[in-house]
């Protein structure tokens, strides 16, 4: 399998007072779903703007389907579809006019996919910019960004502001776009949303990649918040005493806790007593990361 | 509809042809500030005309106010450009096209301040530069519009000017009034050009308005003050506004126009240089 992205110690320093990207060793093959993850400030953002050439690397090097990063920027974007984090655009521009607009940019004649996906979008193109909510200017967003059908898509947080729905329609369209064959590297902090499409996620910290992972690896690693409602009052400690559950709270007939592992152990307790109510939810992704960080130095668990 | 790429289709990506995407770029940015170069063009040339107007109320008596005008300072009147009032070119120069670079080159200035460091303080060119444009047509390209949209507002001002002088009998030529216009284009477009350098430079939109603002006026004082004093004449070669002169009355000046013109293409040439080595922060 070929590489869509192979970056080799790709490093982007600010100056003293920014921190931006280090060694990063990143290796995305063509054909897949790749989430790039990690908390606010991490250098997701950096990373994608200077793999496109917006930001000139300080140290390493990288390629986008073999062309250098440096030398071949235009050639690269040429390539790849981008949707910024912070998707703006000029207040009086319509959705339509800046879809003609890029597609004179790229020599692209046909804008029956852009109309496709603009329609199962629900993506308003006759409206100026500012008079469009946040979700209606990122589904244009989106659509500029895949009308052209790239080999590689680059989404910064593709779903922030879109409704459920729309959501799960662009969730399709990101399934399609593999099915193709083509790449999609996207970051994003929706831990079901990279549970269901990414095949691969890498994770980056302190601008660092922390960790590349399988999906299924990196939601192993996560924990539950627990939340278990009585009939009647229930001695808290046989809970605390078992091994991965920690930050018990409550008592009487309502207690929480998070766990970690020993899942068979909880349901077996908990089924004990007269069980009313029991709360089991997935944690945001920022605190999967923070588990997985803390795992990762030793501190902890 | 599902299409399967293959290694061929990844490597070799059909894009636009270099030349397509400026021109591309150019027509666009043009567009997007038609609205602009018709608010400017009408603003000045209607002020351009009304002045065309009331030459006609003070011609009957241009004698008697040269006569006035000789109480004042001799210096005083040549550094406003005034020599003879009964002279419509003259007139029309001391009031219009000898101000005018100080208010029309604040289009090229905002346009051209916007074009990178305002775009990235409203993130806006992250989306742009996605696209496979060259920076140095981004620069070039945003250069091109804005001296294509200046050439219109000069072209809205002549042609009400000269309209209104024609309407009311004031003896203008259409050549007289479109070398005065044209005459205003390479000053214009060289304060934007230094704008754009700002921008590519400073990242920061109010650095690229603030340091050409700051220079027009400081060389149209240079050079009106260089007028009056004597003291002070030298200098007036170190502003733009020596080279500028008064098309209306003397005929275009082709070469102080076009090596105005080469110190704006210089600074565009910086300016891409400046533009392409940066990083981009939005």
């Amino acid at each position: 399998m070929s590489l869509a992205i192979e970056t080799e110690k790709l490093t982007k320093a600010y100056g003293r007072k920014a921190r931006g990207i280090e060694d990063v060793d990143l290796a995305v093959e063509e054909g897949e779903v790749f989430g790039f993850l990690g908390p606010n400030g991490a250098g997701k953002t950096t990373t994608v703007r200077t793999l496109l050439g917006f930001l000139r690397p300080t140290g390493g090097r990288g390629q986008v389907f073999g062309l250098d990063i440096r030398k071949d920027s235009v050639e690269i974007r040429a390539r790849v579809g981008n949707l910024p984090g912070e998707f703006t655009l000029e207040d009086k521009m319509t959705g339509e006019g800046l879809l003609k607009f890029f597609a004179r940019l790229r020599g692209v004649r046909d804008l029956r996919y852009a109309h496709e996906i603009s329609e199962r979008l629900g993506a308003e193109l006759h409206r100026p910019m500012r008079r469009l909510s946040r979700g209606n200017k990122q589904k244009i967003g989106l659509v500029q960004a895949m009308f052209h059908r790239p080999p590689l898509l680059m989404l910064d947080e593709p779903t922030g502001g879109l409704d459920p729905l729309v959501q799960e329609e662009f969730l399709d369209i990101i399934e399609e776009v593999r099915d193709e064959g083509r790449t999609v590297f996207f970051s994003s902090h929706n831990l079901a949303e990279v549970e269901r499409v990414c095949d691969r996620v890498g994770i980056i910290r302190g601008g660092r990649l922390a960790a590349v992972e399988t999906t299924e690896t990196l939601i192993d690693k996560s924990f539950r918040h627990v939340v278990l409602t009585f009939a009647e009052d229930v001695d808290p400690k046989p809970f605390a005493a078992l091994s991965g559950v920690r930050d018990l709270r409550g008592g009487g007939k309502r207690i929480s806790f998070t766990l970690y592992d020993n899942l068979d152990e909880m349901v077996k307790l908990a089924a004990g007593h007269r069980l009313v109510n029991m709360e089991y939810e997935r944690p945001s992704l920022e605190e999967v990361f923070l588990t997985y960080y803390e795992r990762e130095d030793g501190e902890v668990r | 509809m599902s299409v399967v790429l293959n290694r061929g289709e990844k490597g070799r990506r059909r894009t636009a042809r270099p030349g397509w995407t400026l021109f591309a770029l150019v027509s666009h940015t043009v567009r997007m500030q038609l609205r602009g170069v018709i608010i400017w063009g009408a603003a000045l040339g209607l002020y351009s005309a009304a002045m065309v107007a009331s030459f006609t109320a003070i011609e009957g008596s241009a004698d008697q106010l040269n006569q006035l005008m000789e109480a004042y300072p001799k210096g005083m009147l040549e550094a406003f450009g005034v020599t003879d009032l009964g002279d419509p070119a003259n007139y029309l120069h001391s009031q219009v096209f000898g101000l005018a670079p100080l208010a029309l080159s604040f289009f090229p200035i905002l346009a051209l301040a916007n074009a990178l460091a305002g775009a990235e303080e409203r993130g806006t060119i992250d989306v742009l530069l996605g696209n496979p444009l060259p920076r140095w047509q981004l620069v070039a390209g945003t250069f091109v519009a804005v001296a294509v949209s200046l050439l219109g507002i000069c072209a809205i001002v002549g042609l009400l000017t000269w309209g209104t002088a024609v309407l009311t009998g004031v003896e203008l030529s259409l050549r007289e009034v479109a070398e005065a216009v044209l005459n205003l284009w390479p000053i214009c477009i060289m304060f934007g050009a230094l704008a754009l350098l700002c921008s590519a430079f400073f990242h920061r939109r109010s650095l690229a308005i603030a340091i050409p603002a700051f220079l027009l006026f400081g060389m149209y004082l240079i050079d009106t003050i260089g007028r009056a004093s004597e003291d002070l004449e030298d200098w007036r070669p170190l502003s733009v506004f020596y080279y500028y002169g008064s098309a209306i009355e003397n005929g275009m000046d082709w070469a102080h126009f076009g090596s105005i013109t080469l110190v704006a293409l210089a600074l565009l040439l910086l300016a891409t240089l400046v533009f392409r080595r940066r990083d981009i922060y939005t």
